[in-house]
């Protein structure tokens, strides 16, 4: 399972780099909408929908690239008003600021659009953005159901605009360390086991009046309507079974997406899905707290497992002068016919065990594709039409997993999935849920 | 069995039926209903949580007696009389779950302004002719403000309508901020 991507073209980065201006919020242009080749120096104009935890870090970095000249951030949205004015006074009040995100699509001068909002948005704001011809850069897990992960696909290759998906894991420098020598010293992988802590318990509030600056009729979006209640957002959401659906969903976007790209098994998916897991027994949140999930895939044969919690394996202790593991409470093994491998976290925060990162190539070894930073690569698709390492066929693929292992723990029973037509085959029920009805007009 | 089933299909199930069924997981569907619909929101998220495992349990491949009589023990809960959060649980459960033989039940919410939405999605996706037969008697019937809506829905099981186009892309709520 050697890794199909190549190494890096560098392209056009050179020029970009030393192309900068000193009109950073200056007119947008427009130039790269709707997916053109166009020459790398140019400025590309933004706008951030959604601008509350990860929006705002994203917004963040926009506007330090916005000093460079490289963007301009035109516009920033969301369904809170104070996190609009919040984020509006991030870009010294220049940005135009919107509630509503049809509005940001329909403007003509726009060239991509960062997307951050809840879960349940990222499909239907995705395809909407691709209509109007933005590039998009999703965060994870790219989709909520089927049904969306293939509109998105066909969006985004019906209109031609470089999409990237937020598992920024790919793009970690010890992603590609962990790439390399996965690909050249482990042999064929036989499976992969992935950890992660349990998804918490909670959301014992009764339902209410949502705040003032919040639009929550905005805020549900596609979801069918209920009643507000606070332990919903901000950022709660991942605990809800129908919007972020729990750790694995959340984390296995990261965590499956580097196992994914390791070994190279973009492009195919599992035979099997079986889950066993454990809902909360109170609350409002509904994702499983505890869920194993064990994906079969055949040619070339494989296991891949989530294991929430799982046995973690303890961060490795590192010298002074490197970089600590910080999050060792997610990973994964991946288990060759020569080697093992440990990878810690697999988001923002990717770290490869020793060996991996003290070993040297020797002469004819295979090189990997060594990502110049998830923004940079989404920005080199945008510029250049090349495929984005998180591309949204790869996106999408990921976040099946995802789905597919909650589907089997919500419905008891093992599924058998199609992964050339990507469907369930032989369970009607589950066929169903394969797509979920929204409500209008929030629709793909 | 086909007997045992044969029997409550026969009755209207809006009549209240939910009592008669003998077998099975259908059994949990009163009480768990009854805590859906109780004082206690705690005890209420947890039956709504037991409800959706009791209609993935119900929806297995063979189990067609099952789902059946799930289905029959649910539907007299979309009745006018019960609460309505209960209700628009119990459509949801039964659009994961439900054939033809509950769409009259369902079809039946789509003039209730609260509910109408969810009922139209539940017609959306419970699958052959009887429920898109109610699609189009519901789009004729509408009201000009929900009509669009279910044009949606028409449109995403492959009819072609005329007029109501897609307000998807629409923009219509704006913003004081920075204005």
């Amino acid at each position: 399972m050697a890794s199909r991507r190549g190494t890096v073209s560098r392209r056009g980065f050179v020029k970009a780099a030393g192309a900068a201006i000193a009109f950073p919020y200056a007119a947008p242009s427009g130039t790269f909408a709707a997916a053109g080749a166009a020459g790398p120096g140019e400025r590309i104009t933004m706008a951030h929908i959604g601008v509350g935890g990860m929006g705002t870090a994203h917004l963040h970095d926009m506007i330090s690239r916005s000093a460079r000249g490289r963007v301009a951030v035109a516009a920033v949205c969301d369904a809170d008003e104070k996190r609009l004015e919040k984020a509006r006074g991030l870009t010294d009040r220049r940005a135009a600021a919107y509630r509503d995100y049809r509005f940001v699509l329909e403007r003509k001068d726009i060239d991509a659009v960062v997307i951050a909002t809840p879960d349940h948005w990222h499909g239907v704001q995705t395809v909407h953005a691709a209509e109007c011809g933005k590039h998009v850069y999703v965060e994870k897990p790219a989709c909520c159901t089927i049904e969306e992960g293939k509109a998105m696909v066909a969006a985004a290759a019906r209109n031609k605009i470089s999409v990237q998906v937020g598992s920024q894991g790919r793009s970690q420098p010890e992603a590609y360390l962990a790439h390399r020598y996965l690909v050249n010293n482990l042999g064929k992988v036989h499976r992969v086991a992935c950890w992660h802590y349990a998804s918490p318990v909670g959301g014992f509030e009764p339902d209410g009046e949502p705040p003032p600056e919040l639009d929550w009729d905005l805020w549900l979006g596609p979801l069918r309507w209920r009643p507000y209640n606070r332990a919903y957002c901000p950022g709660t959401f991942r605990w809800i079974m129908e919007s972020g659906g729990g750790q694995i969903r959340d984390r296995g976007a990261h965590v499956m997406s580097c196992a994914k790209y390791f070994t190279g098994t973009d492009g195919a998916g599992p035979v099997t899905v079986a889950a066993t897991g454990m809902a909360p027994a109170r609350g409002l949140w509904d994702s499983a707290v505890h869920i194993d999930v064990t994906y079969t895939f055949k040619n070339p044969d494989w296991v891949l497992t989530w294991s929430q919690p799982g046995e973690p394996v303890p961060a490795e202790k590192r010298k002074p002068d490197e970089a600590r593991i910080e999050r060792p409470g997610y990973g994964a093994v991946y288990y060759g016919e020569k080697d093992t491998m440990v990878v810690w976290g697999g988001d923002g925060g990717t770290w490869a065990e020793r060996k991996v990162r003290e070993w040297r190539p020797p002469a004819g070894a295979v090189d990997v594709y060594r990502s110049p930073g998830h923004m940079e690569d989404w920005f080199k698709g945008i510029r250049t039409g090349a495929e984005t390492i998180m591309n949204i066929a790869a996106g999408v693929e990921v976040a099946f997993l995802c789905i597919l292992g909650n589907l089997s723990f919500l419905l008891g029973r093992e599924l058998t999935w199609d992964p050339v037509a990507q469907e369930i085959v032989g369970d009607e029920q589950a066929r169903r849920m394969m797509s979920r009805p929204q409500r209008y007009p929030y629709t793909l | 069995m086909a007997d045992k089933r044969r029997e409550p299909r026969d009755k209207d199930p809006r009549a209240g039926g939910a009592e008669a069924v003998p077998i099975g997981p259908a059994q949990m569907v009163k009480p768990l209903a009854a805590a859906l619909a109780g004082a206690d929101p705690d005890a209420a998220r947890a039956a709504v949580r037991a409800l959706r495992r009791l209609a993935s349990a119900a929806g297995r491949p063979g189990a067609d007696d099952d789902r059946a009589a799930v289905v029959w023990a649910l539907t007299p809960y979309l009745a006018k009389d019960k609460p309505r959060e209960l209700r628009r649980e119990v459509l949801w459960l039964l659009a994961d779950l439900a054939g033809g033989e509950t769409v009259g039940a369902v079809a039946a919410l789509l003039g209730e302004p609260e509910l109408r939405e969810d009922a139209r999605m539940a017609l959306e996706r419970i699958p052959g002719e009887e429920s898109l037969a109610a699609l189009r008697a519901a789009f004729a019937g509408a009201p000009e403000d929900f009509k669009p809506n279910v044009a949606h829905s028409l449109r995403r099981r492959g009819v072609a309508v005329e007029g109501y186009p897609s307000a998807r892309l629409v923009p219509v709520k704006g913003t004081s901020v920075g204005a």
